[in-house]
């Protein structure tokens, strides 16, 4: 085959879309062209964001035999270029204490939360299922995106919350573990602080101790996301002390 | 790969979100790390093997074996090839077309048959893609695309189908089909604002 005819390859190379035996060959072909291998990067990228399409929410017992399987699993050491990613690396660790801990509520919330949730409530099972997928998935998108943020801090009053903002994808989530329950039918608002003003952000589902919800709006122009205490229903704006104020 | 690639210009800097963040713990056998990517990804590889293996029962097995494949060769993710979200979705697919493919291998593929299925199976990736508002953007890209360049890129990703076979479904010249690949993907890229 041709180079220019190599060349229109990069779409089915990286749909996936070539028998082994010309995916070997194109494969050769990229250690050769660096405009073909930038223009696949950019091509596998997007067939990534297809799959974010078509997420699901997977069943529990998924996560139960894969966990089970990695101590028998031994993991491959790295290739033998890794010693140039040092530097990177040392970068990643600064992120690592707000990683840890947005990371352990969205593993509390995602997985827990909203399977358990789908399958307790017989009658509202199909639509929370739905809206579940959605969630997790744009969770997903939230923590894969490359400019996201992660804030965790204490609340006042009990648990712990982390916001997880990424302005590209114009999204905040709002991950929270432990929160306890509130006397009186209260609830949980969320705030956005823009120019000196609160902004509603939406209330956490009453009944919840963890879980994660999506903000509504966009973190643009907010310099950050507080947490009250509401009566029930909510407020249009806080009419309590902030139990926690965090940065996006 | 030629020296230059690896720095200088900002489109190949490493990337270095929170999923990359987790496969450097991961690499070095952090089962806690490893945890919060399987709750950020597993959703996405089992729905992604689900559009391709079709088969309940078949996809979550190789779901299972892609997750632990992430968990086994975490140390060979390089930032600088792209993102751990495209890392581990390119190597979702080609498990999934693997499975599809070698079960295919035993018994010559029917293409009529195939050619009725796709009909349906293909109307069903649209809908499944429209019916959720997050996927709105997606679903919005896709629609942007001509209908030939739509259905080559959903026919070969969502059904794991080779641009030949795309190519004999659609009734279709392989040159086009391959063209149609790329240019589609190119106008989805565009659309969705993707950079590598």
């Amino acid at each position: 085959m041709s180079t220019v005819e190599l060349h229109t390859l990069t779409g089915a190379y990286a749909l996936g879309a070539l028998t082994g035996r010309e995916a070997a060959e194109f494969a050769r072909h990229l250690d050769r062209c660096e405009a073909c291998t930038q223009e696949v990067r950019e091509l596998q990228e997007t067939a990534a964001r297809l799959a974010l399409a078509v997420a699901e929410v997977p069943p529990a017992a998924l996560r139960t035999r894969v966990m089970a399987a990695l101590p028998e699993v031994r993991q491959l050491p790295p290739a033998e270029h890794a010693a140039n990613v040092v530097p990177m690396r040392r970068r990643m660790r600064h992120r690592l204490p707000y990683l840890a801990a947005a990371a352990c509520l969205v593993a509390a919330a995602v997985a827990g939360g909203y399977a358990v949730q789908a399958r307790q409530d017989a009658d509202a099972q199909r639509d929370r299922g739905v809206r579940a997928e959605q969630q997790a998935a744009a969770v997903s998108a939230l923590l894969a995106a490359p400019d996201a943020t992660f804030h965790t801090t204490a609340l006042k009053g009990g648990g712990s919350g982390t916001v997880v903002a990424s302005e590209r994808q114009g999204r905040t989530a709002f991950l929270y573990h432990g929160l306890p329950a509130l006397p009186g039918g209260r609830v949980y608002e969320l705030w956005y602080s823009r120019d000196g003003s609160m902004v509603p952000a939406g209330l956490v589902e009453t009944g919840r101790s963890s879980g994660a919800m999506l903000l509504t709006g966009g973190p643009r122009g907010a310099d950050g996301v507080g947490i009250t205490a509401e009566p029930p229903g909510g407020s249009s704006r806080p009419t309590s002390a902030p139990l926690g104020l965090l940065g996006v | 790969m030629p020296v230059a690639a690896r720095r200088g210009d900002r489109s190949s800097a490493p990337h270095s979100g929170a999923l990359e963040s987790l496969l450097d713990r991961v690499s070095r056998g952090d089962q806690q790390a490893f945890e919060s990517l399987y709750t950020a990804v597993a959703g996405t590889v089992l729905g992604l093997v689900r559009r391709v293996v079709r088969d309940p029962a078949q996809s979550e097995e190789v779901a299972q074996e892609v997750l632990i494949e992430v968990w086994r060769s975490a140390a060979r993710f390089d930032p600088r090839q792209g993102s751990a979200m495209a890392w581990i979705m390119t190597m979702t697919h080609r498990r999934a077309v693997d499975r599809v493919r070698s079960a295919q291998a035993a018994a010559d593929r029917d293409h009529r048959a195939a050619v009725h299925g796709y009909t349906a199976a293909f109307d069903e990736v649209s809908e499944q893609v429209e019916r959720r508002l997050e996927r709105e953007q997606v679903r919005r890209c896709l629609g942007q695309l001509t209908e030939l360049q739509r259905e080559s890129v959903t026919l070969a990703y969502y059904r794991g189908y080779t641009y030949r076979e795309t190519a004999d479904l659609l009734g279709t010249a392989l040159g086009t089909v391959k063209t149609r690949l790329r240019d589609g993907l190119i106008r989805l890229r565009d659309c969705l604002g993707v950079s590598a």
